[in-house]
């Protein structure tokens, strides 16, 4: 991880005991990263500094249930941000859900944020991606750093829909097993 | 950290997978994730992908704030509501704490500092102050009697206007735990399917229209927060 990730980890703690100053200087670190996350996912820059103001609040309330000793804080934050951006993309876009009533309880379930993050996992997604053909190393990558939907993927790979979808979840089973050899 | 002693089936792997790259349509999301709640095991698979993923990040570039939304943020969070005059009549229910020796508890973590109870049942505290100092309002969580009696100082809400509690918990939607008096100090029980959710959870209080959020959802501002911690 990088040099920042004591000072960051320092930060969240402070954060964590509702240390004002701790929180202004983790927004200066953290917060330009997370503010690409959002607009990389969200496409739309009013969009993503609404989402980033929500995420920090988020941040603010949820910063004591970050684990320092197993859990990198960058991988942390990153992860409280996507989240939080996903759910606004799959929230309006089309393609984004069959079902189109707001349901209030989303919110109710634990985030994963919360669990722990290991640190150990280093850059063996690369080397699993590279296994899978093009195409589908593509798709995987697009979804996770563009946040492209299933819609989004079939347009883009002039596949119907349901063949997509089944060629993503195959390509993330044969992921899961390179990455647990 | 969970261990995973059954092995899962391939297609909740692929679904835990999607469920992190974000594939998933919104209502499978939502459905995805109240399984969650409930299954160590696809939680800890969720994990693995979140750890495995990670990496694709860096080719994401950081991009410089732009200036106003820091404010946006302390406004959000911090930014106590200016107002004074009261009358809204109180709808909770007034109690006066009888046992003088919570009251001494409530008045030491007001102006004390902690203070241990004899008989060393477990207790939570949270002192929420608001930033400029204005609004104090402090919390004390009895385990054994599963009541939350808080007590209310400082300036009061403006006219038409309440001070609502909430309890939050990690990601959770904040939950109400109902409407503060003005000044003074209250008792309210924390219904039994709420209890759990209390250890370690953050109170918050929001500024709401008189009688506490129309929606369910805090919809002012939080004037303080604090977390609850064990004395």
């Amino acid at each position: 991880m990088s040099d920042g990730t004591g000072e960051l980890r320092d930060l969240l703690g402070r954060t964590a005991l509702r240390d004002r100053a701790a929180f202004a200087r983790l927004y200066d670190r953290a917060g330009p990263k997370l503010f690409g996350i959002c607009l990389r996912i969200l496409r739309d820059r009013h969009e993503a500094e609404d989402a980033l103001q929500e995420i920090f609040v988020k941040i603010w309330y949820s910063a004591e249930r970050y684990v320092p000793d197993i859990a990198s804080p960058q991988a942390w934050l990153n992860t409280v941000a996507r989240n939080h951006a996903i759910d606004l993309l799959r929230a309006r876009k089309p393609g984004g859900g069959e079902i189109d009533d707001a349901d209030p309880l989303a919110d109710d379930a634990p985030g994963p944020e919360d669990r722990a993050i290991q640190l150990s996992e280093g850059r063996q997604i690369e080397t699993c991606l590279s296994e899978l053909t093009p195409p589908r190393a593509e798709a995987v990558r697009r979804a996770y750093v563009e946040g492209d939907s299933y819609v989004e993927l079939a347009d883009r790979f002039a596949v119907p829909l349901n063949t997509m979808r089944s060629w993503l979840r195959r390509s993330l089973i044969q992921l899961r097993e390179c990455m647990s050899r | 950290m969970t261990t995973d002693p059954d092995p899962l089936d391939p297609r909740d792997v692929a679904s835990a997978g999607e469920y992190v790259l974000g594939t998933l349509p919104r209502a499978e999301r939502d459905l995805f994730r109240r399984r969650l709640a409930g299954e160590p095991a696809l939680r800890a698979e969720v994990t693995r992908w979140e750890v495995h993923f990670h990496p694709l990040s860096d080719e994401v570039a950081p991009v410089d704030t732009p200036p106003n939304l820091w404010p946006g943020i302390e406004r959000r969070l911090f930014e106590p509501s200016v107002a004074r005059d009261s009358g809204v009549s109180p709808f909770w229910r007034w109690l006066g704490l009888g046992a003088g020796l919570a009251t001494a508890v409530l008045a030491g973590i007001l102006w004390l500092g902690p203070v241990r109870l004899p008989d060393g049942g477990q207790l939570w505290v949270s002192d929420m102050v608001s930033a400029d100092g204005a609004v104090r309002l402090a919390a004390l969580y009895d385990e054994r009697s599963g009541e939350m009696r808080v007590s209310v100082g400082g300036a009061e809400p403006g006219a038409g206007r309440d001070f609502e509690l909430w309890l939050i918990q990690g990601d959770r939607a904040p939950i109400s735990l109902g409407v503060m008096p003005h000044r003074g100090q209250a008792a309210m029980p924390i219904p039994p399917e709420l209890r759990m959710l209390v250890a370690n959870a953050t109170l918050a209080i929001t500024d709401e229209p008189a009688g506490g959020t129309p929606t369910g959802v805090a919809t002012g501002p939080v004037v303080a927060s604090a977390p609850l911690r064990r004395i």
